[in-house]
Formats: structure tokens, C-alpha cells, sequence
């Protein structure tokens, strides 16, 4: 009792600290005042943690250990050990990205404690290369570009390892079991099976037999000396050994941890927040929360869709901030800790009081629309734009009431998608360190050079003084673009503590903190002529965005049909679940189910083949105006539908397979953005003959380094082998624009060319370089699309299913992808990101959803169990055509790809299971309960 | 994590007195087996244990070994062993392949039978934090939220589904669980161990304070005897049962003698129906005989809003495997 009056003691100078400095975190007058406080507190005693001496046999070293009881093994790997190629996704056995051999065996390391590893043996991916050689599987996972991002990476090999073994030629479903423990959200799972058979058989260094069959388009595609050859990554190495550093590798001298207080409530207003107690601490070094940090987190809020600059955020009303109040979803941060380990962080949030004043909530944006609706902002509920207008997004041609009057046929149909999690396997982990003025952050992000902007713009510091480091990342798919909250955090605690602080998500925050896809409800009319021609289209939508706009909120697909009325109205709602934002293709696959689906039930209720509906209504000029610069969608639907085999596959009566396990099969296409744009990229050439090319990019799985080193080669004409890329460091590297939107290889490719040329240009002039004398070429290339002509990137999908109509078990039997994706820069790593993006897909149509309670407003799947994340079992093999063309754009013609393969494949797979049924399935997930009460008439 | 103090035991007696003494200086005593279960509680802080009693030490408690024709398992059999166990999945096929269906290797190299039976329900409100009854709060969520994967039998006041997928197999060949605790040791019939929320609402099972499940004993097996593990996922793998049936038939020249049905994911506790188990005595198996069997075993289902679809689900996975079972040559 005595020791906690102590800590009111301290507690009341600390409040009246936070309560003299007023709203607005001063930092100069902030870091005196906590150090004060540090060594005030470290003289009263620790929190005794029990401690036990182990004795551990690692990766073939006997080790005497003292370890705290509570440490987790991965703690003891990676925080004590320094191995860090184990990595953590969950820290609940939920993902397997933690996987280590403990006596030989598979073990999650994060739900195995320490101490209970007294007289183990435990092997880590460290310990798989023995004397600077690879392990077969190593060199096998490598060949077969098995990791994209490589988070799970050590994982799988761990499992694969075991599987080995004890049995040293397994078969493909032998693999899917052994490995099922380890989730891969790039979804490359064909590739990990493929791998560990090949090693398996002992195929050490063979070379794939086939990555994927690719057949030029047209007659004239001549071929690339270096593009287009199947290239092994030019990081593969550190990506199957541990070696490659993500963020939350990074451990500095004197680093704290930082954990985050989140809102339970989905609305409240914070009167008044006590962290008194838990500043009184010993080990606590900072705490922030609205009161201290007042930052506006730019890229988080309500930018209207578009990116965030700084004429928006002059003009923005709707403003987010680090931290909110009030607070608008359960998991909204409301104060954040530093202290000397993680243990010591985590209670501390416990000690803070808040006293909330709970408010009414919404969380269906069609019920956030309805009049006398809780609303979330003073302006309502409709989000407002970038011009603070609360308008919904509208797109209009022809008149639609005059094609309804003249069509044959009109139909209308309802559909809505799930909230869904991007998932991506490394949690959010940053590393804010400050050196004087001078910010480094080691945070995953997927555009180093808007997150630095983000966080000079945010912090409100010169862009210069702001370094973002991020040389590894597990995973994107949209959700690590720009700068985090994270970051502000991380750095604001770093500035208060005068300490680096490491800041880490656990998955649950890294689901309910972050960002998922937006829900959707979609409501669709549709006017035909008698032979099938569309009339009119019209689309009303509802997004659910969360409480702020991150993001756009549209739903994309009908311009995919040519129509001569179309009209489309999209609001974007606010709601009380956690803020939506990009996810792998943003508006795409959610619209593409959505109108996919209904153009196929179109087709059926006119008695027609849908794929004979498509090829009489697809998109042939962008928005039926404005020709492609190439078209191939008819192309590529034929040869899909030939490859494929649709007309045995595919049922002309839907349902009508006899018996309960039916099958059926179902198409969808896409044309899809493919833009050229600004990008930067320099290249250096040293005395020695090397080339260093750098861009800005991260690389967040796609293999966008290997692909900046292949585009270099090419247009150098040199070996791969003289080509060094440096990536991931503001510092050394050019602003290259995010790796989002699948633009990385089009935009900073077309820069790596151009300066290529330039240099080449320097060599002709100059000779080449001597001694230390270096030769620098920069590009700053702006391209633009000649004659007012769109670029579209093209694709068709057919999936093969069989479903069990009494138990409602789908099994996706054959899936095709046919793509026309320009030129393939590597046909190894984009071959992964067809099948990653159509095994997605899968698990969009089948499983996923972040489910929230009505009554309470919390999420209730926020997990890779919970969400129901695919596993190696669930992935089908992924079967990819590539029609490969050059329409003059884009490095070497190439064009977008890494979010394409996500689009069609929801609706394809939707499609399927109609035509196995014969009911159309409106909402997703499309659940084995969705089907059986679907099928057999009982209540839900 | 929170702290606590991880203390190993010798033998299951030497355990029972750590928990003893633990809670004697008034701390919060957890067992751990495998822990995976544990360690997840503990993290999420439903479970805030001041010492764990680390069962892992114990030798010789996993083992499998017979006596007079019964089979002992000891409880920190690791499901990959049992489900590997060359007797057990001769001569106790049900119990074999329910352990083969749980989790993903990871978990079953370290989870244990013991573990697996005690194992905390899994219903998204408890896991996620909420005062519900399982974490000793007064009122199930789900009643009235989202309740797709709760009870349609034995629900109340708490709608939660047993999680474990070796219970329905333990009951299914009427185990014996051997217990031990501060009065020492007693034999109870798996069927008894397993309690209905209107009991003891906070709790899954009979286990008192201090109390473990040192392991089950196995009737020996009777000649024509064929028994399965039929379980439905969520996805392909790694999900608890949606719903689920251990089901032993002693067929003997085409006739049934004996038959237990025992379900899964679909009440909390495992679900035995007698009624259904009944029509099958003495009969031949036919499709229609299955069908009705189904129908009889979902008889008196009593669903919530969103989980209907489990009464239809239930009666295809009990015709099924029970049609099989009896088409099997033995």
C-alpha cells in the first residue's frame, strides 16, 4: 500500500504536467519534464518478473539461459537471442509465421513459453544453410519464387524441414498437410508445395519445368534479351535464410517498446483520461494520448479518396488526428505508452483510467443514411469530399429511364460484400528514432517517399529532416501506403522519452486499428433488348467507410460493359466500424461480384451463355468512347474459354447435376486500370563496372527490386550480375511513387529506362569511369498516353467447382486465369501474383469477414482464425495464361498486374457455385450455412 | 504478458499440491499441458494466473498402455501421438482421427488429449474480451447478437459449443477420466465429466479447484466394432467443428448390436443421442433406417437466429457416416 502512494505521488506532479502544457505536445518542454520523471522512478524498485535459468540447445549450441517465466519462445529467439529470422504474425498460433523445430518437431514459438524449453533442443531458420551452403529446400524455395513478401517464409521451411524428414518424397497433399499450420496471405501456396516436393525428390537445382504458358499476342512481340526470362529474386537469398530485416527486426541501443490504449467503445467521448498511475510505473517512460499529441494524421482521414496534400489539409473539416476524441470506433488509439519492454508497456495501459462518455452508434451504412440516424460527424453521415462537400460519386452516360423504357427485359437485384481484412502478415511494427532534429523511422510502408512526406507534412518538420527506412515488408495489399498512425506515435514518444521506441500492432489492433475493404451495398437495374444487347445499367451504392474517409468508397465494374445508358450513384457512408480503406484492387473486386454476378444471372434469365452475354456486351472502347491503346479481352475470354474447356464445364442448366454434390463452372472478366505516370530512378556507374540503380521502392512482395534490376540489364545491356539495386532508404534513394496501385514496373520502370539511356548517352560522351570516378544519370520521366487513349490491363476467369448442396462445402476444382498484362518483366514472380490474387479471391468469395456485434460494435473476428484467412488445404492450383503485348507504354510494354488478378475472381467464383446450384448467391461470403439455408429453406 | 511464476511437477500428485499451495497463498494457479490454449487466455488476459503448473515435467503421463483388456492413455498424450498410436487407431479409430482433425500440426505436436478436453470454448464473444458467463460475467452474448456457431441443444443460460474434438470420440466409447485432485484419485464416465451451463454456467466440465485429467481409460474394444470422426470445418482446416459426429457401431453379421452417437459443435457439452443410438439396435442399416436415425438424433434442436442451418448440416453428417459405417466391410 505504501509503495502506491508513492505512485500518487508522482502521479499528481505528472498530471499537472500534462494539464500545465496545455493541448499542444511542446517537445522541448516535454523531454526535461519525463526525464525528470525517469530517474525519479528508477529508484523504486521493479515489478518482480520470475525469473528460471534453462539450459537450451540452439541451432546446435548449448545455451545456459536466464529467461523470464511469462517470455514466449519467439520472444527469447528474436528479442534475446537476436534470431530474428522466426518471425511473429499473431502471437496466438493463429498464422505459423513462428514456426521453429523443438525437438525436431513444429512448434508455433509464440505460444511455447521459455521456461518450459529447459533441456530442448530448438532449431531456427538460422540453422538450415550450414557453412554458407544453402539447404535444398532453401535453394528449391528460392528457385520456385515461393516467398513474395517472406514473412511466413521461415515458417514454411521450418514445417517443410519436419516434413522431410520423416518422409523424404512426399506428395503434393502431403505437403498441404504438413505445412497447413502456416498461412500465406501473398497466397502463394502453390508455389511452397511445388518447392517442398521438388526438394523433396531430390530435384536440388532443377529448374521449373513451366511456370505458367505464355503466348504473345499478335505477331510481333520480339524478345528481351534479360525481360522476360524467369529470374530467381535478386534477394531470394536473405528471404529464405532469416537474413532479410523487416521493421520489427530492428532493435536499437536503448530502445523502448510502446503499446497502444485503444477505445472499446465504437463512439465516445473521452471527459477525462488518468495516467497517473500508470506513469508512476518503474519502466514507464512517455505517454501520450489527444491531450499531448494533437498531430493530424493526414493520410488516415479525410482526404476524400484522393491523396492527401497540403492544399487538403488547409481546407479539410473533417480532420483525424493521431489520436481522436471523440473516438468513433472500438479501437480508435486513445493513448500510447514507452517503457523499458514490452511487459512493462502492456500493463501500463492498463493502469490508465479514461472516463468515457458513450454515445449512440451505427455501423450499417444503410441505416447510417436513414433520417434521425446517430450521427457521426456534425456535416451527417455522408462522407464529405476533398471540397467538404458531402455528394455522392456519380457517373453518368445516355439517359437509363429511356433504356428501361425501351429495353425487352428490365432486372434488379440487391447485393452486398463483407467487411474484409487486408491481412498481410507483418503486423505493424515502426522504429522512430531521433537524432537532433532528425527523424528515422523504420516502418513498413509500400511508398518511402510519401510516407517521408506524410510524416514531415503530419509532424509538421522539413521533409529532410525525416528518413524512412524500410528494406523489407510482409505484405501490403494496400494497407501500408503512406504514412500510420504508428508512425506519428512512435516518433511523438520518441521525442517525449528521448529513447527510440519500438512500436508494435498485435494482430487484433493490426485488424481492428488499421484498415479492411469497404463493405458494399449494391443495388443494380438492368434493361436488355430481346437478343441479349444491354439498354441501361444503373447502379446505387453504399460503402461503409468507418468513421473517417480514407479512402475512396467507389465500386468498380460497369464501365466493363458497353452500354449507351448507364448511371451510377455510390454514396460514401460513415460508420462506426473500423475505417475502411485499399485493399488489393480498392473498389474492384467488391464491384465486380456485384455487377459480374448480376450481368451472369442476366445471361441466365435470358437463356444465353454468359459467356456469349459477355462477348456481346464487354467494354470494346474505355467508357464506350476512347479506344484502348491495345485490346485483347476478347482474347483472352476465347482462349480461356478453350483452355478451360467450358462448354463441357459449364452447365446450361444450372442445378442439374443429379444427386447432392454438384458442379458447375463460372467466368468473369476485367479490364482494368493501367496508367503511366511520374516515377524517378537514378543509376551510377563505378569505376569497377557495377551499376547501382536506385529507386525508391520497398518491395512488398511483388519483386519489385528484381524487377527494377531486369529492366536495368535490359536497357544497359549488361548481366543482372553488374546491376546492384539500392531501395528502401529515403536517404539514398530518389522519390519513387508508392507501390500501390500496380504501378511500380509501368511508372519507376519507364524511370529506370530513361535513366539508363541517359547514362549510356554519359558513356558515349565520357567513356567509362575510372578509378573512383562515378557517372550519375537521374530521370524524372511524366509520360503521358498519346491521343486521349486509355490503358487497360485485361483478364478473364474460369473456375470449375463442386459443391456439397447438404453440407454446403465448396471445392474449387480447376481455376484458369488468362491475362494480358503487357509484357511480362518476370514470368516466376508474376506467375505468383495471378495465383496470389486469385486465391484471394477464393477467400473473399468463400470465407472472409471481419464480423462485428451489433449490440456492442466490436469486432468479433479480428484474427487469422476469426477471419478465416485461406490455408495450404483450401488453395487450389492456380492454372495462368499469359498474353503477352507491347502497346509502346510501360517499361518494355509492360503494364499493371499485382491487383488485377484479385478482381474477376470473387465473381467468377460466385458464378460457378450459381451455375453448380442453381441459386444465386447475393451476399458474401458465401458460407456452407449461406448455401444450405439457400438451398434447403431453413431459417438462417 | 502478465507475470507468474512457471513451477514444474513431478508426478500429477506433486502438481495437485503446487496448485494447492498456490491458491493457499491466495494466487491464481493454472495447469499446463501443451499450453497453446493456455498461453492465448492468459494474453488476452480472460486468464490471470500468478503460477503455472507446468505438467510437462510429469514423465510417463503420456503413454498408452494396456491393463485387463482396457486401454489407459495418459493425458499428456500429444495428439500427434495419439492420432499415430497404432493400437488406438485399430482398435479406437474414432478417437485417432477426431485428434487428426484438430488444429494444424503445430498444435498437435505440443497440444495434448488432456488439454484438447479442457480446452476453453471458442465463441468469438469470450475470445474477444467479453463478461460473458465463461469468463464469469451473467449474461451469453449471443443470444441476442451474432450466434452462427452456438448451440442448437442444452443452450442456456450460455450458448457456447464444446470445442474439443477428442470429447465427442472420449464419450463415444464411453471413456473412463481418470482425475486427480487434492482427495486423490477417481474414475468418472466421460459422459459425467462434461457439464451443461444451467449447472455451473462458468465452467465446461466438473474439475474442481486444483483438480486435473490425468487420462482415460478405454473399454476393450467388442469384435465388429467400426467407429469414425466426421467433422466439419469452416474452411479446410484450422477451424473448430462447425458440427461434428463420433459415432461407434458393433455390427455383427450385418446387424447392429450397439451404437453410440455422439455430436459435436452443436451443444456445450457432447451430445449424445439415445433416442437415434436406439432405432439402430437390432437392425440392418439401410438408407432409410440412416435417415431416420438423423432425424431422430436432431429431434428437440432448438436454434437461434442464425444458426438453423446447423439442424439440416447435423442430420447429413449422422445419415452419412452412419451409412458408411455400416457399409464398411469390418
Amino acid at each position: 500500500m505504501k509503495k502506491t502512494e508513492t505512485r500518487k505521488k508522482k502521479h499528481t506532479s505528472r498530471r499537472e504536467f500534462l494539464e500545465s502544457t496545455g493541448a499542444v505536445l511542446v517537445a522541448a518542454t516535454a523531454v526535461p519534464a519525463i526525464q525528470a520523471q525517469t530517474s525519479e522512478t528508477q529508484g523504486s524498485p521493479a515489478p518482480a518478473a520470475p525469473r528460471t535459468a534453462i539450459r537450451l540447445h540452439v541451432n546446435g549450441s548449448n545455451q545456459r539461459i536466464e529467461v523470464e517465466d511469462r517470455w514466449t519462445l519467439a520472444e527469447l529467439l528474436r528479442d534475446h537471442l537476436k534470431l530474428t529470422g522466426t518471425k511473429i504474425g499473431c502471437d496466438r498460433g493463429e498464422c505459423g509465421a513462428c514456426t521453429v523445430l523443438v525437438d525436431g518437431k513444429p512448434a508455433y514459438s509464440c505460444s511455447q513459453l521459455a521456461v518450459w524449453m529447459d533441456g530442448r533442443s530448438v532449431e531456427t531458420v538460422e540453422s538450415l544453410a550450414q557453412g554458407g551452403k544453402l539447404h535444398p529446400l532453401q535453394k528449391s524455395f528460392m528457385e520456385h519464387d515461393a516467398p513474395q513478401c517472406g514473412f511466413c517464409t521461415s515458417g514454411q521451411l521450418m514445417s517443410a524441414r519436419a516434413l522431410l524428414a520423416r518422409n523424404p518424397h512426399p506428395t503434393a497433399q502431403e505437403v498441404q498437410a504438413a505445412l497447413t499450420g502456416n498461412l500465406c496471405r501473398c497466397s502463394n501456396y502453390n508455389r511452397y508445395v511445388a518447392a517442398t516436393v521438388a526438394a523433396g525428390a531430390g530435384n536440388e537445382g532443377r529448374s521449373l519445368q513451366s511456370v505458367s504458358r505464355s503466348a504473345a499476342l499478335g505477331a510481333s512481340l520480339p524478345t528481351l534479351k534479360t525481360v522476360g526470362q524467369p529470374t530467381t529474386r535478386i534477394d531470394a537469398r536473405e528471404r529464405v535464410s532469416g537474413k532479410a530485416t523487416y521493421s520489427g527486426d530492428v532493435q536499437l541501443p536503448g530502445m523502448l517498446y510502446a503499446r497502444v490504449l485503444r477505445s472499446p467503445h465504437p463512439h465516445a467521448r473521452i471527459r477525462k483520461i488518468d495516467a497517473s498511475q500508470a506513469l508512476a510505473m518503474p519502466g514507464v517512460k512517455a505517454i501520450v494520448s489527444h491531450e499531448n499529441c494533437k498531430f493530424v494524421w493526414g493520410a488516415g482521414g479525410v482526404a476524400g479518396g484522393v491523396q492527401y496534400n497540403d492544399q487538403i489539409k488547409k481546407i479539410t473539416k473533417q480532420r483525424r488526428y493521431a489520436f481522436n476524441n471523440p473516438v468513433r470506433f472500438a479501437g480508435d488509439p486513445v493513448a500510447a505508452v514507452a517503457a523499458v519492454d514490452r511487459h512493462t508497456a502492456e500493463e501500463a495501459l492498463r493502469r490508465i483510467e479514461v472516463d468515457y462518455e458513450v454515445l449512440p452508434f451505427v455501423l450499417d451504412p444503410e441505416e447510417a443514411m436513414k433520417p434521425g440516424a446517430v450521427q457521426i460527424w456534425p456535416e451527417g453521415n455522408v462522407s464529405l469530399d476533398n471540397q467538404n462537400e458531402a455528394k455522392p460519386m456519380t457517373q453518368q452516360r445516355g439517359k437509363v429511364e429511356d433504356g428501361f423504357r425501351t429495353a425487352d427485359h428490365v432486372f434488379e437485384d440487391r447485393y452486398t460484400t463483407a467487411f474484409v481484412h487486408n491481412a498481410q502478415m507483418e503486423p505493424r511494427t515502426c522504429v522512430a528514432m531521433w537524432e537532433g532534429d532528425k527523424l528515422t523511422m523504420y516502418t513498413p510502408t509500400g511508398g518511402i517517399a510519401n510516407c517521408q512526406n506524410d510524416i514531415a507534412r503530419d509532424l509538421e518538420i522539413p521533409t529532410d529532416k525525416v528518413r524512412v527506412i524500410c528494406q523489407y515488408m510482409g505484405g501490403n495489399f494496400g494497407n501500408k501506403n503512406q504514412n500510420q498512425d504508428s508512425d506519428l506515435i512512435a516518433a511523438t514518444l520518441a521525442k517525449q522519452a528521448g529513447a527510440p521506441v519500438k512500436l508494435e500492432f498485435s494482430r487484433k489492433e493490426d485488424f481492428i486499428g488499421m484498415h479492411g475493404r469497404w463493405p458494399t451495398i449494391q443495388y443494380y437495374k438492368v434493361g436488355v433488348n430481346r437478343d441479349g444487347t444491354l439498354q441501361s445499367i444503373q447502379l446505387r451504392g453504399y460503402s461503409g467507410m468507418g468513421p473517417y474517409r480514407k479512402n475512396s468508397g467507389r465500386m468498380g465494374g460497369i464501365e466493363i460493359y458497353q452500354c449507351p445508358n448507364i448511371e451510377s450513384v455510390i454514396y460514401p457512408v460513415y460508420t462506426n466500424k473500423t475505417v475502411s480503406g485499399n485493399f488489393r484492387g480498392p473498389e474492384f473486386p467488391q464491384g465486380f461480384f456485384g455487377i459480374q454476378s448480376m450481368m451472369d444471372d442476366v445471361a441466365y434469365k435470358m437463356n444465353m451463355d454468359p459467356v456469349d452475354f459477355v462477348l456481346k456486351n464487354m467494354t470494346r472502347k474505355a467508357n464506350d468512347q476512347v479506344d484502348y491503346t491495345n485490346y485483347s479481352l476478347d482474347e483472352c475470354i476465347r482462349r480461356g474459354v478453350e483452355a478451360f474447356d467450358w462448354k463441357t464445364r459449364w452447365r446450361p442448366k444450372p442445378g442439374s447435376d443429379p444427386g447432392p454434390i454438384k458442379r458447375g463452372a463460372g467466368m468473369s472478366f476485367m479490364a482494368f486500370r493501367s496508367g503511366v505516370g511520374r516515377s524517378n530512378a537514378i543509376i551510377q556507374l563505378d569505376g569497377n563496372g557495377q551499376y547501382w540503380v536506385r529507386v525508391g521502392v520497398t518491395d512488398v512482395g511483388a519483386g519489385a527490386k528484381t524487377t527494377m534490376g531486369l529492366i536495368a540489364a535490359e536497357a544497359l545491356d549488361v548481366p543482372l550480375s553488374q546491376i546492384n539495386v539500392v531501395w528502401g532508404d529515403t536517404d539514398r534513394c530518389p522519390y519513387s511513387v508508392g507501390e500501390s496501385g500496380s504501378r511500380t514496373t509501368i511508372m519507376t520502370g519507364t524511370a529506370v529506362i530513361e535513366a539508363a539511356r541517359d547514362l549510356k548517352r554519359q558513356i558515349a560522351a565520357k567513356g567509362m569511369p575510372k578509378g573512383s570516378d562515378v557517372l550519375t544519370a537521374s530521370a524524372n520521366p511524366n509520360p503521358t498516353v498519346e491521343g486521349g487513349k486509355v490503358r487497360a490491363t485485361y483478364g478473364a476467369h474460369f473456375v470449375d467447382v463442386e459443391v456439397d448442396t447438404e453440407t454446403g462445402r465448396v471445392r474449387v476444382l480447376k481455376y484458369l486465369a488468362v491475362h494480358d498484362c503487357g509484357r511480362i518483366m518476370n514470368p516466376l514472380s508474376a506467375t505468383g501474383q495471378i495465383k496470389g490474387g486469385a486465391t484471394m479471391g477464393i477467400g473473399m468469395a468463400l470465407h472472409e469477414e471481419l464480423l462485428y456485434d451489433p449490440r456492442s460494435g466490436q469486432a468479433l473476428t479480428p484474427g487469422y482464425y476469426g477471419h478465416r484467412v485461406l490455408t495450404h488445404r483450401d488453395a487450389p492450383e492456380i492454372e495462368v495464361i499469359f498474353l503477352e503485348s507491347d502497346d509502346g507504354y510501360g517499361a518494355f510494354g509492360s503494364k499493371s498486374m499485382g491487383e488485377s488478378s484479385k478482381v474477376p475472381a470473387v465473381a467468377a467464383v460466385g458464378n460457378a457455385i450459381f451455375n453448380a446450384i442453381g441459386r444465386r448467391m447475393k451476399d458474401l461470403p458465401i458460407t456452407r450455412s449461406r448455401i444450405i439455408v439457400a438451398l434447403s429453406g431453413e431459417r438462417a | 504478458m502478465k507475470t507468474f511464476a512457471s513451477v514444474n511437477a513431478r508426478d500429477a500428485k506433486h502438481a495437485v499440491t503446487l496448485s494447492q499451495q498456490a491458491r493457499r497463498d491466495g494466487k491464481v494457479a493454472a495447469f499446463n499441458g501443451g499450453g497453446s490454449d493456455l498461453l492465448g487466455l492468459v494474453k488476452e488476459r480472460t486468464l490471470s494466473p500468478d503460477v503455472l503448473v507446468n505438467l510437462r515435467t510429469i514423465k510417463g503421463l503420456d503413454e498408452v498402455s494396456s491393463s485387463r483388456g482396457m486401454v489407459n492413455v495418459g493425458g499428456l498424450i500429444t495428439l500427434d501421438a495419439l492420432g499415430r498410436n497404432q493400437q488406438i487407431r485399430r482398435d479406437y479409430a474414432v478417437l485417432a482421427e477426431a485428434a487428426e482433425t484438430v488444429a494444424t500440426p503445430q498444435i498437435r505436436n505440443f497440444g495434448t488429449l488432456a488439454g484438447n478436453v479442457c480446452q476453453r470454448p471458442w465463441c468469438w464473444y469470450f475470445r474477444n474480451g467479453f463478461p460473458c458467463y465463461k469468463a464469469g460475467g451473467n449474461q451469453c452474448f449471443s443470444v441476442t447478437g451474432e450466434n452462427q456457431f452456438h448451440a442448437i441443444f442444452g443452450g442456456g443460460p450460455s450458448f457456447i459449443v464444446h470445442p474439443s474434438d477428442t470429447a465427442p470420440a472420449l464419450v463415444a466409447l464411453e471413456a473412463n477420466f481418470r482425475i486427480v485432485g487434492p482427495s486423490g484419485e477417481r474414475m468418472i464416465p466421460a459422459a459425467d465429466f462434461f457439464v451443461l451451463p444451467q449447472r455451473t454456467p462458468a465452467r465446461e466440465n466438473i474439475l474442481a479447484d486444483d483438480e486435473m485429467l490425468a487420462g482415460v481409460q478405454l473399454p476393450a474394444p467388442r469384435p465388429g466394432t467400426r467407429g469414425t470422426y466426421h467433422k466439419v470445418l469452416d474452411r479446410e482446416a484450422w477451424t473448430h467443428a462447425v458440427v461434428s459426429a463420433a459415432i461407434v457401431l458393433e455390427i455383427e453379421k450385418d446387424v447392429c448390436r450397439s451404437a453410440r452417437i455422439v455430436l459435436g459443435g452443436v451443444a456445450p457439452i457432447p451430445w449424445r443421442v439415445p433416442a437415434a443410438e436406439r432405432l439402430l439396435i437390432g437392425q440392418r442399416v439401410t438408407p432409410e433406417l440412416a435417415a431416420q436415425v438423423a432425424e431422430t438424433a436432431l429431434a428437440g434442436a432448438n436454434p437461434l437466429r442464425n444458426n438453423g442451418y446447423k439442424v439440416p448440416l447435423t442430420k447429413t453428417i449422422v445419415r452419412r457416416t452412419v451409412l458408411e459405417l455400416a457399409n464398411r466391410t469390418a
